[in-house]
């Protein structure tokens, strides 16, 4: 059940509406259910007894990209995104999963399954696209702008300890998500370049898992436990500076959702908690190095996306933007609403492709308005939803360190 | 109740999506930014005014109760279908049709959030000043409906002061318009201005024409930090005195300072008593002679620390603390009902030590925020409605304060409407007469009594 302290919540909202203005959803839909305070509302009237939850309740539910930006603007302080999380998973309770969705998840949530079954996916890609897809696409996006599967996973790419050139400077756990590893492994290589130019040993946990968000935020708690616990007994934080991630989301779990779960489930939250206080986004961690003399110029015009799990579940809006414009020659541009969320929302996008789609094409325009050539955002589910829904190849989607990888091997030429 | 045809008919007519009557959907129209909930039997989003007047005749012909609303932000329960029946949402109607910058007027639907409107006529170097605390959310025809007003009012007025014409559907279903889109028209009784204010309870509006300003050159602020409210009272008075209009003047009393702190860390003194901030508007010289003139008064009444601001970026950190006030007060207790009585502007110092005392000797917990310019005060009563107690002394509370404001000349709201928050103290402001008068009036717009019942003026039944 929803725990004491959170049912509490549903008391702070005072109706005032200013979640509404806050909400991408309702801004598309328009109506009260759409927006957080119609689903604090609800929430309130099932716990209160007077609500049976229904279908349409749990649709309703799942109406949400769990962008947070509700959460940040209640002046009440109202914890909107933790009680739609909370609720979501009794519903998981009574409804289940839809079967599609409950095969991704058991996938993530697999050690032995998702290497097994990336190596297939890539060889019969076609057939098991088909599998998701609606006309050709999968939510918003076209199979071809589904990114190809790495060849071989990032991890087995790299030796479990990856030693610094030169003078060794700091030492990281490197946690590097089911999207590096399987799809963006110009992300993972790029990581591993930078921190190594800059003296930093990285060890590779070749055990971990998916950090198990897209599990616990469909309502799957009692499954994403598994993940939950592998990777907090896999990571061993006591002899490094810090668990590096290059994915907004999973720094959002481990950092902060990890304990929300495990305290909300009466488990022990001391691991958790230790592992919190050492997650650092990649450019969080960046920053504190002084970059200057490796970097070389890099051309071009960027501007930068704010992954709803970087700059509101971990507070992290400067960081990648001060390594941006530290690069030379590339020219930094703000588009407005860099912090409004794209509309991929992970499994949203899939689920509701229509409502996904309006919110992601105000992006779009924001991001044309700029004239940019290059997006930068430090989340591949963001990448995926820009890019996938781009009609042309420019401008290009990146994540930060990328483009920091490309100016410290220009800085050389 | 509204008979299953009646509805199948409307469902047949907008769809699923724009009639809702599931359980769910009505719980999220049970309520506005008022304490009370009220369940309707449906909830339709007209898109045009013929949709309006198709809905209408069919509500007269049925008898059926019909409620507007706009966002639902409003504060005393006007949007609430208080006896059930149907509310007509126009969140869905809701374009810009015109920005006229040749004419200096606009015309929107009723949808159109205000904040939404106000960034666009800006873009065309205009200026649409209206700008209630609910901006962001709050809806062009709700604040036609409250004449909404908020912190630009002592300067720019509020939202009758901008109607040019409206198109309303009446509540028999006949369209009518009402004024037009010059700056000077005496065709007729003003029956645009009897509309804006009335509540949704004589006419649906459907068609917004509004006039726009040139958007003042620039702006200063100013920021004076006092450890008595008297001298902040006197500061307001001088200001006045002296010919200066800032436009705006806004007080914070030392509950909402110590708010602020605990919850911004704006670095505001913890043992001031009231804090006054002030903007100035206009071309540049005016403004820097202004904003001296300001900072001046406020040192010579006793101000402790005065802070003028030096650029626009300077301009939003100042306003920072006021655009927390809010959120900083709520987040002390679960509700916040947020009071307007209002109060000629000298007497504006004596009332809010007056709403402090009532708070006090009632127990209740109150903040005071006030748009001091204008003398409009925005108590904010903290509570636990769950709390049957002490919403008993919050009433009795409210009551001290409206009774205060009536003795010295004021109104029961100044800018939130009466609704169903204060139904019950319009006899001890409006004679029987004018009550009579009003109630004439409804009849004439509304037979039938459909339009937004047991609100505002309680008819006869009630």
């Amino acid at each position: 059940m929803i725990s004491e302290q959170l049912r509490e919540e549903v008391h702070k909202c005072i109706k005032c509406g200013l979640c509404m203005n806050a909400c991408p959803v309702y801004k598309q839909l328009y109506f009260e259910a759409a927006s957080p305070r119609g689903k604090v509302q609800l929430i309130r009237k099932v716990l209160e007894g007077d609500l049976e939850p229904s279908a349409h309740f749990h649709d309703i539910m799942f109406t949400c990209l769990l962008c947070e930006n509700c959460s940040v603007n209640c002046p009440s302080g109202l914890k909107v995104d933790r009680l739609m999380k909370a609720m979501r998973a009794e519903l998981e309770r009574k409804f289940g999963l839809r079967w599609q969705k409950r095969m991704v998840l058991q996938l993530l949530g697999s050690s032995r399954l998702l290497p097994f079954a990336m190596f297939w996916g890539r060889v019969f890609r076609p057939s098991v696209m088909s599998l998701f897809a609606r006309d050709g696409k999968v939510g918003t996006i076209p199979y071809a702008k589904i990114p190809l599967i790495n060849s071989v996973p990032l991890i087995r790419q790299y030796p479990g300890t990856i030693s610094p050139d030169g003078r060794q400077r700091g030492r990281v756990l490197y946690f590097t998500g089911c999207a590096t590893n399987y799809f963006f492994e110009n992300v993972g290589e790029s990581v591993i370049a930078v921190l190594k130019r800059l003296g930093v040993e990285v060890i590779l946990p070749k055990d971990q898992m998916c950090c198990g968000l897209p599990i616990f935020l469909s309502g799957a708690r009692e499954m994403a436990l598994h993940n939950i616990r592998h990777n907090l007994r896999i990571l061993d934080t006591s002899e490094v500076d810090a668990v590096v991630v290059d994915c907004a989301t999973c720094g959002a779990a481990l950092k902060k959702e990890y304990v929300h779960i495990l305290e909300e489930m009466g488990e022990d939250t001391r691991a958790a908690t230790a592992v919190a206080g050492k997650v650092m986004d990649i450019a969080q961690y960046l920053v504190r190095f002084d970059l200057a003399g490796h970097l070389g110029p890099v051309q071009g015009r960027v501007t930068y996306h704010d992954p709803c799990h970087l700059v509101r579940s971990q507070a992290v809006r400067e960081e990648p933007r001060r390594l941006l414009k530290m690069i030379p020659k590339l020219e930094f541009v703000e588009m407005s609403g860099s912090d409004t969320c794209c509309g991929g929302g992970g499994t949203f996008q899939w689920e509701h492709p229509d409502i996904a789609l309006g919110i992601t094409k105000k992006k779009l325009m924001a991001i044309a308005e700029t004239q940019a050539n290059l997006v930068a955002s430090g989340c591949p589910g963001c990448r995926l939803q820009i890019c996938g829904n781009l009609e042309s190849q420019i401008p290009q989607v990146v994540h930060p360190v990328e483009l920091l990888a490309k100016s410290m091997d220009n800085a050389d030429e | 109740m509204i008979r299953p045809e009646v509805l199948e008919k409307f469902t047949s007519i907008f769809g699923s999506q724009r009639c809702k009557t599931a359980k769910e959907d009505l719980l999220t129209y049970a309520y506005d930014a008022y304490i009370r909930e009220c369940i309707p039997d449906a909830v339709i989003f007209p898109k045009s005014s013929q949709e309006v007047s198709e809905i209408m005749r069919i509500a007269s012909a049925e008898n059926l109760f019909v409620t507007p609303r706009g966002a639902g932000s409003g504060l005393v329960g006007d949007a609430l279908a208080k006896r059930g029946g149907i509310v007509l949402c126009f969140t869905m109607m809701n374009r810009i049709l015109e920005i006229n910058a040749a004419n200096r007027y606009g015309i929107v639907e009723p949808g159109v959030v205000i904040a939404e409107f106000q960034k666009e006529v800006e873009r065309c170097n205009l200026f649409y000043p209206p700008d209630p605390g609910s901006a962001a959310v709050a809806t062009m025809g709700g604040a036609v409906a409250t004449n909404a007003g908020g912190m630009r009012g002592v300067k720019y007025g509020v939202t009758r002061d901008y109607l040019l014409g409206l198109e309303i559907v009446l509540p028999s279903g006949d369209i009518m318009t009402t004024g037009s889109v010059t700056a000077k028209d005496v065709t007729g009784y003003d029956l645009t201005r009897l509309m804006c204010g009335s509540e949704g309870t004589l006419a649906v509006v459907t068609r917004i024409i509004v006039r726009l300003l040139p958007k003042p050159q620039t702006k200063r602020t100013l920021q004076a930090v006092y450890d008595q409210i008297d001298k902040a009272g006197t500061t307001v008075s001088r200001i006045i005195e002296s010919g200066i209009v800032p436009a705006a003047l806004e007080l914070m009393d030392k509950t909402v300072i110590r708010a602020l702190e605990d919850f911004a860390h704006l670095g505001l003194p913890l043992d001031a008593e009231a804090v006054l901030l002030m903007d100035v508007d206009g071309d540049p010289d005016t403004v820097e002679k202004q904003a001296a003139a300001v900072a001046g008064f406020c040192r010579e009444q006793g101000a402790r620390e005065v802070r003028v601001s030096g650029s626009e970026k300077d301009n939003e950190q100042l306003w920072a603390a006021r655009r927390s006030a809010f959120g900083a007060v709520a987040r002390m207790r679960p509700n916040c009902l947020i009071e307007d009585a209002t109060v000629p502007v000298s007497h504006l110092t004596s009332a809010i030590k007056k709403v402090i005392e009532i708070g006090q000797r009632n127990d209740v917990l109150i903040a005071v925020l006030a748009h001091a310019g204008d003398g409009n005060l925005h108590p904010l009563i903290l509570c636990d409605q769950r709390d049957t107690d002490e919403m008993r002394r919050v009433q009795k509370s409210m009551d001290e304060i409206v009774d205060y404001a009536l003795s010295v000349g004021g109104t029961l709201s100044g800018e939130h409407g009466i609704g169903i928050a204060k139904s019950k103290y319009l006899p001890k402001q409006l004679s029987e007469t004018s009550l009579n008068v009003m109630r004439a009036v409804k009849k004439l717009f509304d037979p039938q009594g459909i339009l937004n019942p047991g609100g505002f003026l309680k008819d006869e039944q009630s």
